[in-house]
């Protein structure tokens, strides 16, 4: 997918990325899920932290 | 509901920084406690009572709330009733000696964790590996020269990761030794060798009284080094928290010396005690060493299962900020929850096998470094720092096996492998 406007996120507490083009299709997620679109619930899945704590990632 | 409350004869060892000197017996009592009292109380003399938390989900579940579990507001370790009247009255009405992040609440914690949490995300450790190579690089050289016989833990495992965490803080050599002595004090405040001399294990306050020993020793060596960062500023980590500001100002003194000394504690002997545990392994299991040998990328899942297995940092405490329902208990606001890390990463719930150590377990979602907004700072920096050490030893290595008794430090919140005997060839 050639859209450049997808974005990378990193969890703010652990540095775990979220990739909004590879979303997470082993919990459902599938690619091209933006940070926003995911719901309240969800949680970074390696410490937990809500979704409010990722920034945007400047690997 | 039944089994509330634990019998004291089963649960009071887990209250004893001397049981923890026997893994094997705290195993034993918390796969008990899992089967037959996994949410219960425990009412030991000289202590609070406390919730015995056993099970993995129940550990993440309270640890990933942090606005419903505090850390600020009771000792955040194990303290007796003593211990903590103790401090109280050193610190002028504080539960904690040290204010380090392990002990503050929202917002604070977030604005204090802040101040170095983008010099230890992936990408900025990332940056360290050709440093640390060099330093691992020479420590298997040192290795090599010890052979055929060394006590791994003691003559090598304690250094290591120390003078990995000095470099970046920027401590001097000459003053590593003294890191060193003074975590030891901190951490096995009770064992014979490794604990502050005169210090009395049967006293119920001896780990009030260490600590706030070093934390003076502490503040007089750091508060020099801020200064001196302040008129000279270095690329180290000194240097970011002595011009560190939360809010706008710099950091309280209580907060930045305990900033400081966290990382000089918990920065190395997590470490320490996960890599020699790591050498334990391998010294017990002849085909462990093939299996890496053969397949070097098994490394990084060598180094996480060495990790959960070790469970360095074995206990928190928690208190309750409103009543709250788990696993069926009702849990009253300020009640305490002791949580227990070596029992959560023996989980049968979780992990297939709990007492196998395997390397090639995937996934390995251990609680070795915590799980919510305190999950470990330097989760990153310890993994690779194992990586790479064993990147250079293991191909080196061509035999190893235990030459004696490998002891555990005795101490119940930080501990790991004081010593690994160990018998070996290296090229
Ligand atoms: C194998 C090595 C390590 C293990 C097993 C380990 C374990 C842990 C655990 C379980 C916590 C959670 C504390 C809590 O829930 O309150 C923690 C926090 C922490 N660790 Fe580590 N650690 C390791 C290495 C390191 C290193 C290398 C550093 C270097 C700076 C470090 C610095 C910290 C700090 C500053 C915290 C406090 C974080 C907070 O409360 O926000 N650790 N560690």
């Amino acid at each position: 997918m050639a859209d450049d406007g997808w974005r990378i996120w990193q969890c703010g507490i652990c540095g775990d990325l979220y990739d909004e083009a590879a979303g997470m299709p082993d919990q459902g997620i599938p690619p091209g899920t933006r940070l926003e679109d995911l719901p309240d619930t969800w949680i970074c899945p390696m410490c937990g932290s809500p979704k409010g704590v990722f920034i945007p990632y400047e690997g | 509901m039944d089994n509330l409350k634990i019998p004291v004869d089963l649960v009071a060892p887990i209250f004893s920084p001397a049981a923890y000197g026997n893994r094997d017996k705290i195993h034993e009592i918390f796969t008990t406690l899992r089967r037959d009292y996994p949410l219960s109380i425990a009412e030991v003399p000289g202590f609070d009572p406390h919730w015995i938390v056993t099970k993995y989900d129940d550990l993440r579940e309270i640890t990933r709330q942090d606005d419903k579990f505090l850390s600020s507001v009771r000792s955040k370790t194990l303290v007796s009733q003593a211990a903590e009247a103790f401090i109280r009255d050193f610190t002028g009405g504080t539960p904690n000696v040290f204010k380090t992040l392990v002990n503050m609440d929202e917002p604070e914690h977030t604005d204090y964790r802040n101040v170095t949490a983008q010099h230890f995300m992936p990408q900025s450790v990332a940056t360290l590996e050709p440093l640390i190579r060099k330093i691992a690089k020479r420590y298997a050289d040192k290795l090599a020269s010890m052979a055929p016989a060394c006590d791994f833990a003691w003559d090598l495992g304690f250094h290591y990761p120390l003078e990995v965490i000095m470099t970046i803080i920027g401590v001097p050599e000459e003053d590593h030794a003294m890191m060193l002595r003074l975590t030891q004090w901190v951490f096995n405040y009770t064992d014979p060798e490794l604990g502050r001399p005169g210090a009395d294990p049967s006293d119920l306050s001896e780990v009030a009284k260490t600590w706030m020993i070093a934390f003076l020793e502490f503040k007089d060596y750091y508060d020099r080094m801020v200064e001196d960062r302040l008129a000279c500023p270095r690329e180290d980590i000194a240097t970011v928290l002595a011009h560190g500001k939360v809010n706008g100002c710099p950091m309280e003194n209580v907060a930045l010396i305990s900033y400081f000394a966290i990382a000089s504690t918990a920065g190395h002997d997590t470490t320490a005690a996960s890599t020699s545990m790591a050498m334990w392994k391998l010294a017990e299991d002849p085909t462990l060493l093939e299996r890496l040998q053969e397949n070097p990328k098994l490394i990084p899942g060598f180094v996480e299962e060495a990790i959960r297995w070790a469970t360095p940092i074995q206990i928190f405490v928690r208190s309750a900020a409103e009543d709250y329902v788990l696993r069926g208990r009702q849990i009253k606001k300020g009640d305490l929850l002791y949580l227990s890390y070596v029992s959560a990463n023996r989980d049968e719930d979780i992990f297939d096998e709990p007492f196998a150590f395997k390397p090639e377990r995937s996934p390995n979602r251990h609680v070795g470094f915590g799980y919510g907004g305190h999950i470990c700072l330097g989760q990153h920096l310890g993994r690779m720092e194992m990586r790479i050490f064993w990147e250079e030893v293991i191909p080196r290595l061509k035999s190893v096996e235990m030459a004696g008794e490998g002891r555990m430090a005795q101490a119940e919140t930080v501990s790991g492998p004081k010593h690994v005997p160990i018998r070996f060839e290296m090229t």
